[in-house]
C-alpha cells in the first residue's frame, strides 16, 4: 500500500521533474528580443544561446535567463570582460 | 504583485522555499533517492503560495479586488494587437484579464465579419476559423515585468495551469529601470505596484519613456477617502481587521500593518495626478472606485 503511494508520488515527480526540467534549460522567447535592452546602457543585447544570457557587449555585462525568465537586474548580471575568471567559468560551464 | 507585499510573501511561515523542501522529505524519505524530487517538491510549493495569496486578498477586499483590475482593463479597453507592459503584475492577475478581453473583442470582430458576407462559401468560412484559431489575439503581446522572482514564478505557474501561453511573457526587472527600448508599448500598467516603488517619478519617467507616441499610462493604486463618514469605517477596518486577517490567515501582522500604513502615506489623487504630469503625461485624470478605496490613473504620451 505504502508502496504502491510511493511509486506514484516517485512517477508525479519525475513527471513533474520531466516538465521543469526543460523549462530549466528554457532559451528566450524570441518575440521579447524586439523589447529588451540592457536596463543600463539602454542599448540592444546580444541573446547567447551557449549560455542562455543576453549580453551587452559595450559594458561587458550578461544577464541570465532563468526557467525561460531574463533576469535584467543589474546586480545579477555577470561582468564577462575580466578575461581569466570569464575563461574558468566558460569552461566549467561546457 | 497585487498588494505589492514582496516582504510579506517571503515571510509567510510554512511556505518560504527552505521550509517546504525539508518537511515533505520527512513525510516520504524514499524520495530522496528519487530523481526530481526538488523540482516536484518546488511546483507544491508554487502551487501553495499561489493559492495562499488569492485567499489573502480576496479575504481583505472581499473579492472587490477582482472587481477593480476588471475595470481596469475595460478602462483600458484594448483592440486586438495591443502591446501591453504590465509592470508589478508578476502573479498574472493584469495579463490574463488583457488576454480573455482581446480574444472576446477578436472573436466579435470575426462573426461581425461573417455577419456581413452572409453568402460566404464554406471554403471562406473554413478560412476565417483558422485565422481566428492560429492568432486569437491578433498579435496583442503582453509583457509581464516584475521585481519579485516568487511573484513570476507564480504567475508562469497559473498560466501554465489556465492554459495561457500564446502573447504572454514574463522579465525579471526594475521599474526605475526597465530593461526595454524606447517607443515600445501602446500601454503601461501597474496596477497595487507603484506603492511600492522607491522612486515613483523614476518609475513614471521610464514609463513614459517605453511607450510609444499616443501610447496610454494606467495605474490602479489604493488612494484616499474623502468622505468623512467612510473613511473613519475605511480606517477602522484597515487598523483593526487587515492585520488580524494577515496573523490569521498568513501568521504576518507586522507586513499587513505596513501594508495599511504604506496606503496611508502614499500620494492623494491630486498629488499623484500632478506626478505624472510632471513625467510628461497629457490629458491625465484620475477615477475613483469605491470612494476612492482605490484610483484608477490614466496619462497619454503624446
Amino acid at each position: 500500500m505504502l508502496r504502491g503511494g510511493t511509486a506514484a508520488l516517485l512517477r508525479a515527480a519525475s513527471g513533474g521533474g520531466h516538465g521543469q526540467g526543460t523549462s530549466l534549460a528554457q532559451p528566450l522567447e524570441p518575440s521579447l528580443l524586439r523589447f529588451l535592452v540592457c536596463p543600463l546602457s539602454k542599448r540592444p543585447l546580444r541573446y547567447e544561446e551557449a549560455t542562455n544570457e543576453l549580453i551587452n557587449e559595450e559594458l561587458g555585462i550578461a544577464y541570465p535567463i532563468i526557467d525561460g525568465i531574463p533576469n535584467m537586474i543589474p546586480e545579477a548580471a555577470r561582468t564577462t570582460q575580466k578575461k581569466p575568471p570569464a575563461e574558468g567559468s566558460k569552461e566549467s560551464e561546457q | 504583485m497585487v498588494f505589492g507585499l514582496g516582504r510579506w510573501f517571503e515571510t509567510i511561515p510554512g511556505i518560504s522555499v527552505n521550509s517546504v523542501s525539508v518537511t515533505p522529505t520527512r513525510l516520504f524519505p524514499q524520495l530522496r533517492k528519487g530523481y526530481g524530487k526538488k523540482l516536484f517538491l518546488r511546483r507544491d510549493v508554487f502551487e501553495s503560495v499561489a493559492k495562499k495569496y488569492d485567499v489573502m486578498n480576496d479575504s481583505m477586499t472581499l473579492g472587490i479586488h477582482r472587481v477593480w483590475k476588471d475595470i481596469l482593463v475595460h478602462k483600458m479597453n484594448p483592440s486586438p494587437g495591443t502591446l501591453l507592459l504590465d509592470v508589478a503584475g508578476g502573479t498574472g492577475d493584469i495579463a490574463f484579464r488583457f488576454i480573455n478581453y482581446v480574444r472576446s473583442v477578436r472573436e466579435r470582430q470575426l462573426q461581425r465579419k461573417l455577419r456581413h458576407h452572409q453568402n460566404l462559401s464554406w471554403q471562406e468560412i473554413a478560412e476565417s476559423y483558422q485565422e481566428d484559431k492560429s492568432n486569437s489575439l491578433g498579435d496583442s503581446q503582453v509583457v509581464v515585468c516584475d521585481i519579485n522572482k516568487e511573484m513570476l514564478k507564480v504567475g508562469k505557474q497559473k498560466a501554465q495551469h489556465l492554459g495561457y501561453t500564446e502573447g504572454l511573457s514574463w522579465v525579471l526587472g526594475n521599474a526605475e529601470e526597465l530593461p526595454f527600448d524606447d517607443d515600445k508599448f501602446d500601454v503601461y500598467t501597474i496596477a497595487f505596484g507603484i506603492r511600492n516603488v522607491t522612486r515613483i517619478d523614476l518609475a513614471l519617467q521610464e514609463a513614459y519613456r517605453v511607450l510609444k507616441p499616443g501610447g496610454r499610462f494606467l495605474c490602479l493604486e489604493f488612494s484616499h477617502v474623502s468622505n468623512p463618514l467612510l473613511s473613519s469605517l475605511y480606517d477602522l477596518y484597515s487598523f483593526q481587521v487587515i492585520p488580524v486577517l494577515g496573523e490569521v490567515i498568513a501568521g504576518d501582522w507586522k507586513s499587513y500593518q505596513y501594508l495599511v500604513e504604506s496606503i496611508r502615506h502614499f500620494p492623494p489623487q491630486e498629488e499623484l495626478k500632478a506626478m505624472i504630469e510632471d513625467a510628461g503625461f497629457f490629458k491625465v485624470d484620475y477615477q475613483n472606485l469605491n470612494s476612492g478605496i482605490v484610483a484608477i490613473h490614466s496619462g497619454f504620451k503624446l
